[in-house]
Order: C-alpha cells, then structure tokens, then sequence
C-alpha cells in the first residue's frame, strides 16, 4: 500500500513537470463522466449507500441533472441498488458489494478498481475471467473482453472515469482536507519558527557554569 | 540555581517575541475550536430534511394527512368547497386573520400541527383541531376559536413545485 | 488581581503549587529533546480525549449502526472527518510518543534506583493504553475490528479451567457481538480518565525523584534551572515539530494508520485473508505467533510486555549513566532496538516458513536480553571499575554502592 502510494506520489510529481496534470475543471468533467457510468451501469445491481444523490451537486451538476438521475427518489436518498438484493443473489450466486468505499477497501485503491474492471478476458475454454480477480462473479460489463482495439480505447476512458469517480465517492472531503491541511501546516511551520528563536532567545540568557554541559 | 542581574536577564522576561509568538499560538488555539464548535451544528444531513417534498395527489377531498418536517408534524387539509366557503366567511377568534392569508391555494392548508399554548399535537375535528391536552379549539383554517392558546397554528415556510408537490421549509 | 490571587492563597495553595512544580521547579539544564516526549504524550492524550469526546456525540455503538455511524461522522458531521482522523491518528501518535519515551528511559537507565516507581507507573499507564487502544479499535466496526477482537478476546482461552467461560464473559457472547461493542464503548470511554489519573500519580513521582539526565550525573543544585520559562519553551519547539509529522498524516495521508480492511463492514462469516493488529503491538504479536502453543504464546506475549517492570532489579550495574558509560549495555539496547523493529516486520507478514525462523529467533533474542542483563551489568561493573572511568562518574558509582549496602 505504502509502496502504491509512493508510486502515485511520483506519478503525480511527473505528471506535474511534464505539464499534464489535470486542471480542475479536466477533474471534474471526469468525475461527472464517472458518475453517469455509475449511477447508470453499477448502480443497477451494486449500492453504493453512502452517496446520497444530492452529493452530486458538489460535482457541478445542476438540480435538473440530478432530478434526471434520481427518477422517483428523493434527492436526500441514499443510492441503493436497482436490483432487489434477493434477485442479485439468484443471479449472481452473492449480492454484489456496496460501491461507496471501495476504494479505501481495497490495496491499490482507484487503480486496482481500474484494473479489474478492464481486466476482463477470453479464456481458452470461451469462458470470461479476470486478471485481477480470477473467478470473479461480476460480468464483464463494459464488454472489455469483447472490444475491437478501437472500442476498447474508449472502453479504457470509460473505465478510469468510473474507478476515479468511485475514488471521490469513497473520500469526497479530501480536497477540502488537503486545502485545510495547506493551511494548518503553513501556520504551525511559522508557529514552530517563533518558539525555536523564542527558545534560543530564553536560552541564551543562561549561564553555564558547567563547561562542556551543553 | 545560575542567574545573571536579574534586571537584565529575567527569563521570562516579557518582550515582543515572547509576546507575538503568544499570540500567535493563541490563535491557534482558537483556531482549533472552531471545528470542534461547528461539529456540533445539525450535520449535513439534518439539514437536508429541513426541506421537504409532499405529493397532495393522495389526499382525497376532505381529508387531512400528517407529514414530519424537522422533528414536527405538518397537517395538510385537502378542504371541501363548503369548508373553503365558512372559512372564507368567518373572521377567526382571539387573532382574526381573514382565511386567503392562511393559505396559498384555498383547497389546501397547510399548517404547523403543534398547539401555540404548550406544544401538544392536536387531533382533527369535523370543525377544525381540539388539542387533548388543555382543550384549545381550532377552526379550519387552524385558527384559534377557544381555549388557552394565544396564537393560530403557525405556518410552514412552503411553495407548491407544481400542481400536485409542495416543497415544506423554503417559500420560493 | 492580586487580591484575588491572595484570597485563592489563604484557601487553597495555588501560587505555592505553581511555584513548586513550575517557576522554581529545579530540572537539569543539559535535558536533551528526548526528555521532551513526556510532555508530547500529554498533549497527544488531551487531543484524543477532545476527540473522542466529541466523536461519542455522533458515534453509535450497535453492530447494525458502528460502521455506518462513523461515515457519517467522516460525510456529514461538520470537520467529522477531521475529527476522527485526529482521533485514528491520534493512537498512533500516543504509541510512537510513548514508545520513544520508554527507549529513553532504556537508554540513559532512568528506571534504576530511586526512580523504580516511577518506571512502574509508567508501565501501567502503558498498560491502560494499550487496553484503551485494543477496545477503541473494535468500534468503527470493521473486519479488522471484528477479527482482531475475536483474536485477542480468544487469547483469554489459554486461562486454565475456566478459560471458555472467561472468553464469553469478556465477550457477553458466544462470539463478539452487540454485547461486546456496547461494553468495549464503555470501557473505551472509562479507560482515559483512568489513564489520566495515572498520568498524574506519573508526574507526582517524576516531580518526587526529580529528572534523570542524560549525563547520569547528579548536579545537586548548581547546574538546575528552572522548568518555567526553559523548559516550558523548549517542550512546546518539540511540540510544534511533533504537530508538522502529526498533522501531515492526519491532513495528507490519513489512512496510513488505517488498514484498508477495516473499510469493509465486519462480517462473522468471512475472516480477511491477512489479519495484521495496528503497528503498536507487531512486536507482541509476533512473540504470540512464534511460540507455536496457545498457552505458551499467550504467556510469552504477556510477559513481553510485564517484564520491563523488571528491569531496575535485572540491571544489576551501579555505574551511572545508562548506556553512555556502558558499553555493554549500549550494545545491547541497539541490539534490542533492532530486534523490536525485526519483530514488528515478521509480526506484519504472514507467518511463512522463513519468517517463521526470523521471528523465533528475535523473540529469543528479546527475552535474552532480560535474562542476560543481571549477569552482564555485573560483569561489567566490575570490568569498568576496574579500567576506570571519569572521576565524576567514580565518585558517582562508589556512592551508590555505599548507599546500595
């Protein structure tokens, strides 16, 4: 985990240099993409219960969008599967997991939702099976495993726009709390600068009798 | 115990940097309340129930139902045109208020069902409410007619969204 | 004002308190920033219970509403999510803290003689936490929540006899369940005003035998100066360069402290693959995972812990200064030092073959270094007195033999 992030870490900072990083509003328009593909695709069989559908309006989504996507809900309901849980397991042989935290419950995070949903392939015997997850019960539901090279680039957008959406969906205050944590630190770095000359100041008005002590 | 003139050289001695990084520090700390003060507000998701949104199509004429709107039962009446006409007619009791300014359309009231005297929940009469606990009486428009509370029932901020969905909590 | 001050003085001894134990309490001038963590651990106990005072407003403590209460708490609850990764981090920062503040006193021998009481109470203060930590962990109600309580609740089988009927009793259950959530809540709660009781009982017997100081040398009165305004300064420098670590994790990377398993809901039926206690007690559990018998380990891991409140007995050298006249006992403090960091890896990995051997040998090592301390502190007193040593530290040591006798 720690190495994954080490790696994000130097991804980001080279991004940065190289001038590719995102501007904010390239991050937004990923994470609406992201979030169509999951209300409209995951959210029928996966919950993801700790989204109501007002936090939507923090993407920059207008209260008709959400007004569409929400349908008959209520706009402070929690984003509960299409699918009845009972159905699921019939279908599926398990109810498929809740979608919220996924990203924090899992190593790898974003990138490893990334890559199970585009690791679906072919096996020798005709079968679906997945890289990441081999036996995984999930179909290959953006046809990943299907996809003519053209397709599948697009297929590849689609994907990372979700997995980064579900990403803010499992930490949506941490822009605001890196934005705090900007400030906090700045202070207490000037806080700390003041005791270390308020110390050496108090300090320096001692005497040592001691040689050698200090 | 080491001390120079202790004139010159008092440690703790009060000056500007001692006084500024003090200060500095002190608001810090009040900084930090901040957060710990805020959490205690209604979270996000109380506040989103300070609104909410009731369909009247299930409310047959005559009929009054009862909506939960920030921990407070709403009374919505569906009245009758007969009911409409005597409220119309009448000018209320202790706080006369004709009825057109107590309701956005005449065929729907809209009011706070707690009584104005000590809080109880009235219960619905053919003439309006009776509050079980000391006996006001309300008319149809929730006006008071009798009994000890001082006020009408109050209104809830609300809008009609469309013909048959009002919002309760926000006017416009 | 001062009238004020003089009322309070005829009632109750509040300028004679202050003055005693602040603006003329005699500390040694030369008390490097390692003598700062004491202070650093009483910061970082206020901040958890400011938090935890706090986090118990919106917290629920019921299996169904735990795990739900707490996103909660970190989506809709203002600066809930600054609150609670304070608080996660938080137990991380107390053990770091405390635990460079226990290598301290390992180092310069600030456990010997008069200072045994002192090191005792310290050592149930360690206790308390780490008891305070284990049942905080069981609340956010996630699989490593679940699974490590099932675990550590089962340890308590080893007892003989009744060792089933203590587990259920712990657990109000047959397997951790609503009952043990709502009791570990309470005691979660109940824990740090115990803790800081003890805090003080702590700080009565520091201010009794006074500090140690990191050239094992007394000073008598002449090289003492004032804690207030000295050292007041000097521990709030270290207190702000501990809050730029602190407040990096909590604000930057928050969930170092948590393990991405503890985000799935705890579930009676599926145990994770891997389960890994919080960094804190690696070390332990890896002592628990290389004695291969249930009783055996739970013994050996009880008294990895225990032992330390042996160690004024165990080191039988009357040289003064820790490990800074001491060559053997320096060798041997970096040797358990690294041995503890061997542990807390092999403790953090599942317990393959290889590792397996690693984690036996370290806990033998651990455990050999109390059991060799008595002989080599007294073979090496004896071998330092003979090659001589600084006159200070001579007149220092032939004094504590005189008043050993």
């Amino acid at each position: 985990m720690n190495h994954f992030r080490l790696w994000a870490l130097f991804a980001s900072l080279a991004c940065t240099m190289n001038g590719t990083a995102l501007a904010a509003g390239d991050k937004d328009a990923i994470l609406q993409r992201g979030a169509h593909v999951a209300t409209e695709v995951c959210n029928a069989c996966h919950s993801l219960k700790y989204l109501k559908y007002s936090d939507f309006l923090k993407l920059g989504f207008t209260k008709q969008q959400v007004d569409v996507m929400r349908g008959d809900r209520n706009m402070g309901d929690p984003l509960i599967a299409q699918m009845a849980p009972g159905d699921a397991l019939t279908a599926f042989g398990i109810v498929p997991p809740d979608l919220s935290l996924m990203a924090k419950a899992r190593e790898g995070g974003v990138g490893y939702i990334d890559s199970m949903i585009t690791g679906f392939y072919t096996a020798a015997n005709g079968n679906t099976d997945n890289h990441v997850f081999p036996g995984i019960k999930m179909p290959d539901i953006l046809g990943i495993s299907q996809a003519d090279p053209a397709s599948r680039k697009a297929l590849l957008v689609k994907a990372k726009d979700v997995s980064t959406f579900l990403g803010w969906a499992a930490d949506p205050m941490a822009e605001a709390r890196e934005n705090l944590g900007y400030a906090v630190m700045a202070y207490v770095f000037v806080l700390t600068v003041l005791l270390y000359l308020l110390k050496r100041k108090i300090w320096g008005r001692l005497e040592w009798s001691t040689p050698g002590l200090h | 115990m080491t001390k120079k003139n202790t004139e010159t050289t008092d440690p703790a001695r009060r000056d500007f940097l001692g006084t500024f990084t003090m200060a500095v520090a002190g608001g810090g700390v009040a900084a930090a309340c901040v957060p710990f003060v805020s959490s205690m507000n209604p979270s996000s998701d109380v506040l989103e129930r300070a609104t909410v949104e009731i369909d009247l199509s299930g409310i047959p004429m005559g009929q009054e139902k009862t909506f939960p709107w920030q921990g407070k039962p709403v009374f919505v009446v569906h009245r009758t045109s007969a009911e409409i006409a005597e409220m119309g007619a009448s000018p209320g009791g202790k706080e006369p208020v004709p009825d057109s300014q107590r309701v956005q359309k005449p065929e729907w009231l809209v009011v706070i069902g707690v009584c104005t005297h000590l809080g109880c929940v009235p219960n619905k009469t053919a003439q309006g409410w009776l509050c079980p606990c000391h006996g006001s009486v309300y008319d149809n428009s929730g006006r008071i007619i009798s009994g000890p509370a001082p006020q009408n029932l109050h209104l809830p901020p609300y809008h009609f969204v469309s013909n048959d969905k009002i919002l309760i909590g926000k006017s416009s | 004002m001062k009238k004020m001050i003089a009322w309070i003085d005829a009632r109750f001894p509040l300028t004679h308190f202050i003055k005693h134990e602040l603006t003329d309490y005699p500390t040694p001038r030369n008390l490097s920033y390692w003598w700062g963590f004491g202070f650093l651990a009483g910061f970082v106990l206020v901040i958890q219970l400011v938090t935890g005072i706090f986090l118990a407003m919106h917290y629920k403590a019921d299996s169904n509403l735990a795990f739900d209460s707490v996103q909660h708490i970190m989506r809709d609850v203002n600066y809930g999510w600054l609150i609670r990764y304070l608080h996660s981090t938080g137990a991380s920062a107390f053990f770091a803290v405390i635990y460079i503040h226990m290598a301290r006193t390992l180092y310069y021998g600030s456990y010997r003689r008069p200072r045994e009481l002192l090191w005792w109470t310290g050592q149930g203060l360690l206790l308390l936490m780490m008891a305070t930590a284990f049942m905080g962990y069981l609340l956010p109600w996630g699989q490593m929540s679940y699974w490590g309580a099932t675990v550590i609740t089962n340890l308590f089988s080893a007892t003989p006899i009744i060792g089933d009927q203590i587990v259920i009793w712990l657990r109000g259950g047959f397997a951790v369940d609503d009952p043990t959530l709502t009791r570990f809540f309470s005691m979660h709660y109940l824990f740090p005003f115990l803790i800081s009781a003890a805090a003080v009982i702590h700080l009565i017997a520091l201010h009794t035998v006074r500090s140690s100081n990191p050239s094992g040398l007394n000073f008598a009165d002449k090289d003492n100066i004032p804690f207030h305004p000295y050292f007041t300064i000097k521990d709030l420098f270290g207190l702000g360069v501990f809050m730029l670590v602190y407040f990096g994790i909590v604000f930057f990377d928050p969930e170092l402290v948590i393990d991405v398993t503890n985000n799935i809901p705890a579930n009676p039926m599926q145990t994770p693959a891997d389960i890994v206690p919080e960094w804190y007690f690696l070390p332990f559990y890896a002592i628990l995972r290389a004695v291969p018998d249930l009783i055996g380990g739970v013994v050996a891991m009880a008294l990895s812990v225990l032992i330390f409140a042996a160690l004024p007995y165990l080191d039988r050298s009357r040289i003064s200064g820790g490990a800074i006249y001491r060559p053997v006992y320096r060798t041997m403090f970096y040797v358990f030092i690294v041995d503890i960091f061997v542990l807390g890896y092999v403790g953090a990995h599942p317990p393959e073959s290889d590792l397996k051997v690693v984690g036996e040998v370290a806990t033998a090592i651990y455990f050999s270094t109390f059991l060799l301390l008595p002989f080599l502190s007294r073979w090496e007193e004896g071998y330092l007195l003979k090659i001589g040593l600084p006159v200070e530290v001579m007149e220092m040591t032939q004094k504590e033999i005189e008043e050993a006798r």
